[in-house]
């Protein structure tokens, strides 16, 4: 259902918008949250794959963004602020939890014996026909190890720079685009398992259907 | 210059992922039908986190009252706007048209309300969800509620007459309103489950969303009369 939004914040510009809510104006905070909520959200539900924490993560990237708006001086643009802000957010929430589940090697390059990235080429019946099924996308990437998907979500999704990613991440250009490359060989395992998996079902659908037929 | 071998292939793929290919690359990739296969999935795996990355997704509205409500609970909110009281808060933000035909509803509501004491209401669909609010009302979940009311302005937007787009249109903004309220309520009555005026405020808004539905439904048979 459409929501009506109101008519004063919804024309207020975003730069009159932070000089008001620098004063505390509620309106102001109301149309600064409006114009990003969506991406912001986006990337929190994209890098932590579950909605109930990317709710909790959105919330506290604005909470954030209001506590500090008072030293907003406009040297870098309010968006990429707010953006590396979340994803800073983010990134403190999967550095907790992977520190009490898995070492930070494990959270990035999973043991290769246990299903982690091969370096053998996939065979020609293991392409993905050129193009990716959005859903099953999702899944693998719900799947990748939280570094791996850190870094895809940055780079591939949200589409920042590896030298974005390396000062947010903390680590050299290099490193990046490395892990990226990573990142794309597990998502790339991880889709022609899906493929695998469909194919199998339904050889095994058309086999019950023809042996039911007798 | 000389092709790679797979191996230096998937290297150079490692330290520039997203770099245009070499002319040696390009010479592998011709006679190479293993690194063709690698090169076409990467390609078409950055294609689809693009494609993805230009969705967005909207966040639950009671997101925006509960970050509300912290920002006031921490005093980043000018203490004037707070000291309003959340409802008139919320009627603050509406716009002045908005609230010029929530009055008029209002009225309308009213007056539709008196009316029902002296004749018999029309809206034979809508009465009975009303009553069961306001008889039952401790006894009913208010999910079901929440979801009754769902399905009935689903009805009442069917049995609109389609020569009247302003009805429909006034119908939208209206429940709009009444839609922000239920969403602040609820969220109130997630956090403090056992608050009766909570409970209450969460009952009045569903009430008004029902009585709403209920005059639309009135007006478009009186129009089809």
């Amino acid at each position: 259902m459409a929501r009506t939004r109101p008519t004063e914040v919804r024309e207020l510009g975003e730069a009159e918008a932070i000089r008001r809510a620098q004063q505390g104006d509620a309106e102001a905070f109301e149309r600064l949250y409006r114009l990003h909520n969506r991406r912001v959200y986006a990337l929190c539900l994209r890098m932590v794959g579950n909605t109930a924490e990317a709710e909790d993560l959105t919330q506290e990237a604005f909470l954030q963004l209001f506590r500090k708006i008072a030293t907003f001086r406009g040297e870098s643009a309010f968006s990429t602020w707010l953006h590396r802000l979340a994803v800073n957010v983010v990134l403190m929430r999967l550095r907790k939890k992977t520190l009490a589940e898995t070492s930070l090697d494990e959270a990035t390059e999973p043991d290769e014996d246990a299903g982690g990235p091969r370096k053998d080429i996939g065979g020609p019946d293991l392409r993905l026909s050129g193009s990716v099924d959005r859903v099953n996308l999702e899944r693998a990437v719900e799947q990748l190890p939280p570094g791996y998907r850190s870094i895809f979500v940055l780079h591939d999704v949200q589409g920042y720079e590896h030298n974005e990613i390396a000062v947010i991440m903390n680590c050299s250009i290099g490193n990046s685009k490395s892990q990226l490359h990573k990142a794309r060989m597990r998502l790339r395992e991880l889709l022609q398992e899906f493929e695998r998996s469909r194919a199998r079902e339904e050889r095994q659908a058309a086999k019950g259907g023809s042996s039911g037929g007798h | 210059m000389s092709p790679l071998e797979c191996a230096q292939f998937e290297r150079m793929l490692e330290q520039q992922p997203d770099a245009p290919l070499s002319a040696g690359a390009v010479a592998h990739l011709e006679d190479c039908v293993d690194c063709q296969s690698l090169w076409s999935d990467m390609e078409a795996i950055r294609t689809a986190g693009m494609e993805w990355g230009s969705d967005e997704i909207e966040p639950p509205e009671y997101l925006w009252a509960s970050l509300r409500r912290q920002l006031e609970s921490e005093g980043l909110i000018r203490e004037r706007t707070a000291r309003r009281g959340w409802l008139l808060v919320w009627f603050g933000t509406a716009p002045r048209w908005a609230m010029a035909g929530a009055s008029i509803s209002l009225l309308l509501i009213a007056a539709m309300l008196a009316a029902y004491h002296v004749s018999e209401p029309k809206s034979a669909a809508v009465l009975p969800m009303r009553l069961s609010i306001s008889a039952v009302r401790p006894q009913v979940a208010v999910a079901d509620i929440g979801k009754a009311l769902e399905g009935d302005v689903k009805d009442v937007f069917n049995s609109l007459p389609e020569g009247n787009p302003v009805l429909a249109s006034s119908l939208r903004e209206n429940l709009g309103i009444v839609d922000n309220l239920i969403a602040v309520c609820e969220e109130s009555v997630r956090e403090q489950p056992d608050d009766p005026i909570s409970r209450d405020y969460l009952y009045g808004a569903y009430q008004q969303k029902a009585v709403l539905l209920a005059t639309a439904t009135d007006r478009s048979a009186l129009e089809g009369q």
